[in-house]
């Protein structure tokens, strides 16, 4: 199973972003400035944006899904039980799994940015997608939320899980680490070296290198880790 | 067209009078297809056919309860025309230049800057509704008539949250009414032949042809 962007390449006036790379299954992380071209690159792996050059070749991927930043988006129901069933779930059982019960009959346009946010994350985890990607997914949620969000992406065994993001403290535990410089999608490499060659990497991660702390992965607990120890 | 005076006063000078009459429509279509990058503008905006084929149902509606449809079609096609044009070339604050520099710093700053939000949130719209659809599509649920009412609860309800934070973020600036701004403007050779054509164009369908032509 694998994601190929063969020469990819979208140009917005004097904006540029390519992109020649491959996906393969595990768990994915790309990080770049805001206005880098994170959620453009997102929409062109799940084959959202025609007006892209080059071409993006998916092997042995047979369902996929793409999560946008603001989860309205993806709203096509009235209620929040309705919601949870229009993504053939039982809403018993996701609605109770992230604390939402009493919100049953809610209108989901009306939950605040971060409720939507679970139930819509809630909705796409509870499927095994051959290839998963996540646009900004930690956005509008609280430290607690961005964790068990965490855990589940790292347990996540199968397909290609992409994660775009700028969040700066909670990571899920990743295969691969990418980031976005001048205009072109770079490989940093797989954890623990992937690390070092991360340009983008957040305050944190940077402070307990300097630090000389052993990092083994991102994954947060692997962060606090690697904080206490000696 | 540069000059946002001379492309405002001349869009709405070509849009009455394509809207009063077919002479007019005529006259205002020959002006577009000589002076405006005509079918490169057309083709750009997304809108242009929704437009024109909900006009096209009124005008059906019209022409079978009373006659007139094809007449009005015809003259609100080239009305759109005109206004795909007029927007072709905006660039951002050029609205609230105008507005402040007709109606000065108060009524004027106003009038500009709303036409700025309802431009801004135009395209914020046109975005909202794309990623709608993929996000539809990636669900898979099929375009059609049913899925039009959650596509439209999800744009209204990001209009008025949009809405919403604008107005809480210019309260808390501690806008009250007003502001100040410098009208600039910026003027490029052929802006001022392309309006006179235009006056020409209006004046020629709003005067009699027996004004002209002396008729046995």
């Amino acid at each position: 199973m694998k994601l190929a962007l063969d020469r990819v390449s979208i140009t917005r006036g004097s904006w540029h972003i390519s992109a020649d790379c491959t996906f393969t299954e595990g768990i994915h992380l790309i990080s770049g400035d805001v206005g880098s071209g994170k959620s453009t690159l997102a929409r062109v792996m799940a084959g959202l944006l025609p007006e892209a050059t080059g071409s993006v070749v998916a092997e042995g991927i047979g369902s996929q899904m793409i999560s946008f930043q603001f989860p309205e988006y993806h709203i096509t129901a009235t209620t929040v039980h309705e919601e949870c069933e229009s993504w053939g779930l039982d809403p018993k059982t996701i609605l109770s799994a992230i604390g939402l019960t009493d919100k049953y009959d809610r209108d989901p346009l009306r939950l605040s940015r971060g409720e939507l946010k679970r139930l819509h994350l809630a909705c796409i985890l509870a499927h095994r997608y051959d290839l998963l990607i996540l646009d900004e997914p930690f956005s509008s949620l609280d430290v607690c939320e961005k964790q068990r969000i965490c855990r589940i992406l790292s347990g996540r065994e199968q397909g290609i899980t992409i994660l775009f993001t700028h969040e700066q403290a909670i990571f899920p535990r990743v295969g691969q680490i990418w980031e976005i410089r001048d205009g072109k999608l770079n490989s940093c490499g797989s954890p623990p070296d992937g690390i070092r060659n991360w340009q983008h990497a957040p305050a944190v991660i940077k402070r307990l290198m300097a630090k000389k702390k052993v990092l083994k992965n991102i994954f947060f607990e692997d962060l606090e880790e690697a904080a206490c120890g000696t | 067209m540069r000059d946002i005076r001379l492309r405002t006063g001349t869009a709405t000078l070509l849009s009455i009078i394509a809207f009063y009459s077919i002479p007019g429509a005529v006259a205002a279509f020959v002006w577009w297809m000589v002076f405006t990058p005509n079918l490169t503008i057309v083709r750009k905006n997304r809108l242009v056919i929704p437009s024109i084929l909900l006009i096209g149902a009124f005008s059906l509606v019209l022409e079978l309860t009373g006659g007139g449809g094809l007449s009005y079609f015809f003259r609100m096609t080239i009305v759109i025309f005109i206004g795909v044009w007029l927007l072709s070339g905006q660039t951002r604050g050029e609205f609230l230049h105008m507005g402040c520099w007709i109606f000065g710093n108060r009524t004027g700053f106003e009038l500009g800057m709303l036409a700025e939000m309802a431009l801004q949130n135009l395209h914020a719209l046109l975005s909202d509704f794309d990623r709608i659809r993929d996000a539809e599509r990636m669900k898979g649920v099929r375009s059609g008539l049913r899925s039009i009412v959650p596509v439209g609860r999800v744009l209204v309800h990001g209009t008025l949250l949009r809405a919403e934070d604008t107005a809480e973020l210019l309260a808390v600036r501690g806008y009250v009414h007003g502001g100040t701004c410098v009208p600039a403007f910026e003027t490029e050779k052929g802006d001022v032949p392309a309006t006179f054509f235009a006056v020409c164009a209006a004046l020629i369908s709003l005067i009699p042809v027996s004004a002209f032509f002396i008729l046995s």
